[in-house]
């Protein structure tokens, strides 16, 4: 009875997926405005080939900041967690 | 022609991986069929003309990720008893 | 605990090419795919392939804990540092004080498709080494933080 009740959601979700993925188009999006600007201005602006890397880090690069900040806090709070766990190793780099 | 034979063959693989991941009883296989999962993502990434997510996905995915499985299972019991 | 030879002498001949590749990611980040994030987990997976294969101990006497954090602390202060100089000069936050201006970084590019050129992009590459070093030593040390914990507990 489990089994099948659970076979009967998967089978329904993916056929969910699927009717999400048949109306997607790829390569076409609806508004373009902005990516027209930045394929059109980056190379001239911010003398980059990579607009990619132009938008990451300087169009939107506060962004970036942000994203930076995430990753520092998490890892001091793996080492802060660690130093925790393990008697002996807090006094051995301080 | 061939991109289409291409992509079937990584789609199939990432079926089959999935399934081995499920599979295996032995951890660090496991472990080691998820990497092979990653690395399939990071190829169909790269055939669906995105090789900024194929290189983190890559790095991360197929390294970074087993490498912490490796460490977990080296720390403790490495076949998974039946309960 | 340590893994066996064949594992120890694969990841030696290893590291180096992976850290090359990671270099060359982080150094190329305004003119081909990839960037400072992508590059920085690129060398933080060479450097978890030493970590996985050797003992702690061993570990401790090729990499130091105190480097790596300060490493990961640098990389933000300079990324942060980048930003901020452009207030300084009286523009705006996170300017690209250095594009086209013929200095460091300075060149310009036609508009187009074109090969590129590495001296370009300003303070693009600086704020990529910065992240590719945060990224190296933040992702290396937790992994090095997780095989501590394997040492100090007991080994099945």
């Amino acid at each position: 009875m489990r089994k099948s009740l659970s076979i009967i959601v998967i089978i329904l979700f993916g056929i969910f997926l699927s009717l999400i993925a048949i109306d997607l188009t790829f390569g076409v999006p609806d508004n373009t405005g902005m990516d027209d600007y930045f394929i059109q201005n980056g190379q001239e602006q911010i003398a980059t080939n990579n607009i990619v890397t132009t938008v990451v880090f300087d169009y939107r690069g506060f962004d970036t900041l942000g994203e930076s900040t995430v990753l520092f806090t998490a890892v001091i709070g793996v080492a802060l967690m660690y130093r925790k766990l393990i008697k002996g190793d807090a006094d051995e780099n301080e | 022609m061939i991109e289409t034979i291409i992509h079937v063959l990584v789609i199939a693989g990432l079926v089959v991986s999935a399934i081995l991941v499920f599979y295996f009883r032995d951890l660090l296989a496991a472990a080691l069929a998820s990497g092979l999962f990653s690395f399939l993502i990071s190829l169909e990434f790269y055939i669906l003309q995105a090789p900024d997510v194929a290189v983190s996905q890559a790095g991360i995915g197929a390294g970074l990720t087993t490498a912490i499985f490796i460490l977990a299972i080296r720390s403790t019991k490495r076949y998974e008893e039946d309960v | 605990m340590r893994m066996s030879k064949i594992v120890r002498f694969s990841a030696d001949m290893l590291f180096g090419a992976i850290l090359i590749f990671g270099f060359y990611i982080i150094m190329h980040g305004h003119l081909t795919p990839g960037g400072g994030f992508q590059g920085g987990a690129v060398v933080a997976t060479g450097a978890a392939l030493v970590i996985v294969a050797y003992s702690y101990e061993e570990v401790l006497g090729m990499i130091k804990k105190a480097g790596l954090m300060l490493q990961e602390s640098a990389g933000l202060v300079m990324f942060a540092g980048v930003a901020l100089i452009a207030i300084g000069l009286g523009t705006t936050f996170f300017f690209n004080f250095l594009a086209n201006s013929g200095s460091l970084f300075g060149m310009s590019v036609p508009y187009g498709p074109n090969s590129g050129e590495l001296n370009t992009a300003g303070v693009l590459p600086l704020m990529n080494i910065a992240v590719g070093i945060e990224v190296w030593g933040g992702l290396a040390i937790v992994i090095l933080y997780m095989l501590s914990g394997i040492s100090k507990a007991e080994e099945v």
